[in-house]
């Protein structure tokens, strides 16, 4: 994916743009607000991840909604170190789809931008999802695994249809509370890691193939691939 | 003097002193104009009646009878009150008692009240001058002195109440303005304790339930407020210098023996993943406390709407069903009645989120939790988490739900000591209390929120 990063924190910068380069993505970095802007409008991008204070005092929603403005559609991940839920709703509200608190672990912010750039990719309605033999139908909510049904619980449905809907991409623990349960607090415990593993037992047989794979210090891949 | 006039009782109690000098000028002027008036009109009727009479008694028995009757009325001093004349056209005296045409009387007939030289002292007169068919002059006339004294008590007694009302209004405004002064100079002196450090200062207030009482009241309650949020402010900073320091103080040891010792790569990574364990828990104690800053701050009121209390349990207890599973415990859930209250979902999500966690991590392994939501009898909502674990200690109730607070049974638990922290928040942003009580054995907690906390709906 070719991702445009606009952040004036050269450390954070850097840090992000080797991260994203070793996980083979094309990457472009400004480190103001006006060439962030020159350069989001002048090219295509898959993804823009956005810092939200930038040099000279511009507030990156400014910049978020000017794209906006000029039909431009690209999934922008704002980064902040504001974390108000005021703030957060802000920007989302001004065109921005994805919301990251500094500091942030790579694997989060990674996570989130292969998510928002196969958001980009997904489009039109469907009716089915598929990983493997693992089949999901969103119309009548069956589940099976090649000739065997599964019966899931609505949440444990609503868990999976997402890890399937990301599948081959890390989701985090975070991303999980928030797109499954609506929940943007820290629930201290591994809640969430209790989840997927009920889940795993539904869908993994002892005989299948694992498909939910742990990703250290970063979250779940659902994927059919060995690593 | 400049204080004395600066005084806000006092200048009240003289605009009062003056108002009523000004109603009491009002009404003696009043009712001098009247008594005057009434006085003057009474006199003159009668002094018309005598004239009638006198000019009768002319026009029946001629100047002779009139004389011999005006002699014989002078001489049984009959007119010691009435001042009588009769003249001829020359302004001779034919009778009467005064010795002569007197100076100053008006030509034109009629009622005056003048200023006479009589026997050579200035008397103020009413006197009705008739003339006489045959150009005869007759004069009545009543001495107004007689009213002097009359005169002299209204003054006098004008003065006087003027005296009283000036004496009592500015001694009333000297003592009101001593007492308002003495509570005033009260609530100063302990507002300046209070600006110097003394926090636990508070005013004095009545039984009386006047409005200085109620102002105190609602001061003192301002205070016991801002005493909260600074014991608050200096508890968070003496234990984010402890809580922070101690993964920080970790986190650094460990970079350092990295960076002297250079270790193989594999432990040095091991080192390093550590290493952001420690960063990652300082991170959690940051967004906690930040969480905590921003309820406290009040400013998610503004994003209330009605909740039913029910619902956000049912799947906050669904959330947590795996992993109470996974530990085998019993944990069991119960809704009754509507629950519905003004509030935020996701901070009660958390805050029984919280709860729940707690009990999780201290009871043991088949031990129970049991969730609770309903309405009391009267109407708060009540949400309930009771567990059958070690519980807390009573002599640590009271302080478990300050920032950072670690209870002796809880110390080996993981955790930051924010999470009752959390839920006291939580509830005292809508209005309600945070209550731990013995369960026998383990704890009891509850969120009890009223139903006045906030308008629904908005």
């Amino acid at each position: 994916m070719k991702i445009l990063i606009v952040e004036d924190n050269e450390r954070v910068a850097r840090f992000v743009t080797r991260g994203l380069r070793e996980a083979g993505h094309t990457v472009e970095h400004a480190d103001n607000g006006r060439d962030g802007l020159f350069l989001a409008a002048s090219e295509p991008h898959d993804v823009i991840v956005m810092d939200r204070m930038l040099p000279g005092n511009i507030d990156g929603l400014a910049i978020i909604e000017a794209l906006r403005k000029s039909g431009n559609r690209t999934p922008i991940l704002i980064l902040s170190a504001l974390n108000d839920v005021d703030e957060r709703i802000r920007g989302l509200r001004s065109g921005g789809d994805d919301y990251l608190t500094k500091p942030f672990a790579f694997g989060e912010l990674l996570a989130r931008v292969d998510a928002l750039g196969r958001r980009n990719v997904d489009h039109g309605a469907e009716h089915a999802l598929q990983v493997g033999d693992l089949r999901m139908d969103l119309l009548s909510r069956r589940v099976s695994r090649g000739s065997r049904a599964i019966s899931l619980q609505p949440r444990e449905f609503k868990l999976l249809e997402y890890l399937m809907r990301h599948a081959n991409q890390v989701v985090t623990r975070t991303m999980l509370l928030e797109a499954v349960w609506d929940y943007n607090f820290d629930p201290q415990t591994n809640v969430v890691d209790v989840h997927i593993s009920k889940l795993r037992q539904k869908i993994e047989l002892d005989s299948e193939r694992p498909l939910v794979r742990t990703v250290r210090n970063a979250g779940y891949m659902l994927t059919e691939h060995d690593e | 003097m400049n204080r004395l006039i600066r005084s806000s009782a006092l200048t009240w109690a003289l605009g009062y002193v003056l108002l009523g000098l000004a109603a009491l000028g009002a009404f003696a002027v009043v009712l001098w104009y009247a008594w005057n008036v009434t006085i003057f009109v009474a006199r003159e009727e009668i002094l018309r009646d005598d004239a009638q009479r006198l000019a009768d008694r002319f026009n029946r028995d001629g100047v002779a009878g009139l004389t011999a009757y005006l002699d014989a009325r002078v001489g049984m001093q009959i007119a010691g009150e009435r001042t009588l004349l009769l003249t001829d056209a020359a302004h001779h005296r034919l009778a009467g008692n005064i010795a002569a045409w007197p100076q100053g009387v008006p030509n034109q007939p009629g009622t005056h009240a003048v200023l006479l030289q009589l026997d050579g002292k200035p008397t103020r007169m009413l006197l009705l001058r008739t003339p006489l068919p045959g150009g005869y002059q007759l004069l009545v006339g009543r001495d107004l002195a007689f009213f002097v004294p009359l005169e002299i008590r209204f003054t006098w007694g004008l003065i006087a109440a003027v005296t009283f009302l000036c004496v009592v209004g500015i001694a009333g405004a000297i003592l009101m303005r001593r007492q308002l002064l003495a509570r005033v100079e009260g609530i100063r002196q302990t507002v300046a304790a209070i600006m110097q450090g003394d926090l636990r200062r508070r005013l004095p207030t009545g039984r009386g339930g006047g409005e200085l009482d109620t102002l105190s009241q609602t001061l003192n309650g301002m205070l016991d407020h801002i005493e909260y949020l600074i014991r608050g402010i200096s508890n968070v900073s003496n234990s984010i210098a402890h809580d922070l320091r101690t993964p920080l103080a970790e986190l650094r040891s460990r970079l350092e023996e990295l960076s002297l010792n250079r270790p193989p790569a594999a432990e040095a990574f091991a080192e390093i993943d550590a290493a952001l364990a420690d960063v990652d828990r300082v991170m959690r104690i940051f967004s906690a406390l930040l969480r905590l800053a921003e309820i406290d701050s009040g400013a998610r009121r503004s994003g209330f709407v009605r909740v039913d209390a029910a619902a956000v349990a049912a799947e906050v207890v669904e959330f947590y069903e795996p992993a109470a599973e996974q530990k085998g415990v019993v944990f069991s859930f119960e809704a009754a009645g509507d629950a519905a209250v003004a509030g935020d979902p996701v901070l009660l999500a958390q805050a029984l989120s919280n709860l729940i966690d707690n009990s999780l991590k201290s009871v043991s392994e088949r031990g129970a939790i049991s969730v609770r939501v309903g309405r009391r009898a009267d109407g708060a909502v009540e949400i309930a988490v009771a567990d059958d674990g070690p519980g807390i200690a009573d002599a640590d109730k009271p302080r478990a739900a300050e920032r950072f607070f670690r209870g002796d049974r809880s110390r080996a638990s993981p955790g930051v000591g924010l999470g009752l922290s959390i839920v006291d928040a939580v509830a005292k942003l809508h209005g309600g209390v945070l209550q731990l009580l013995d369960n026998h054995p383990g704890l009891l907690a509850q969120m009890v929120l009223p139903v006045t906390a906030a308008p629904p709906g908005r």
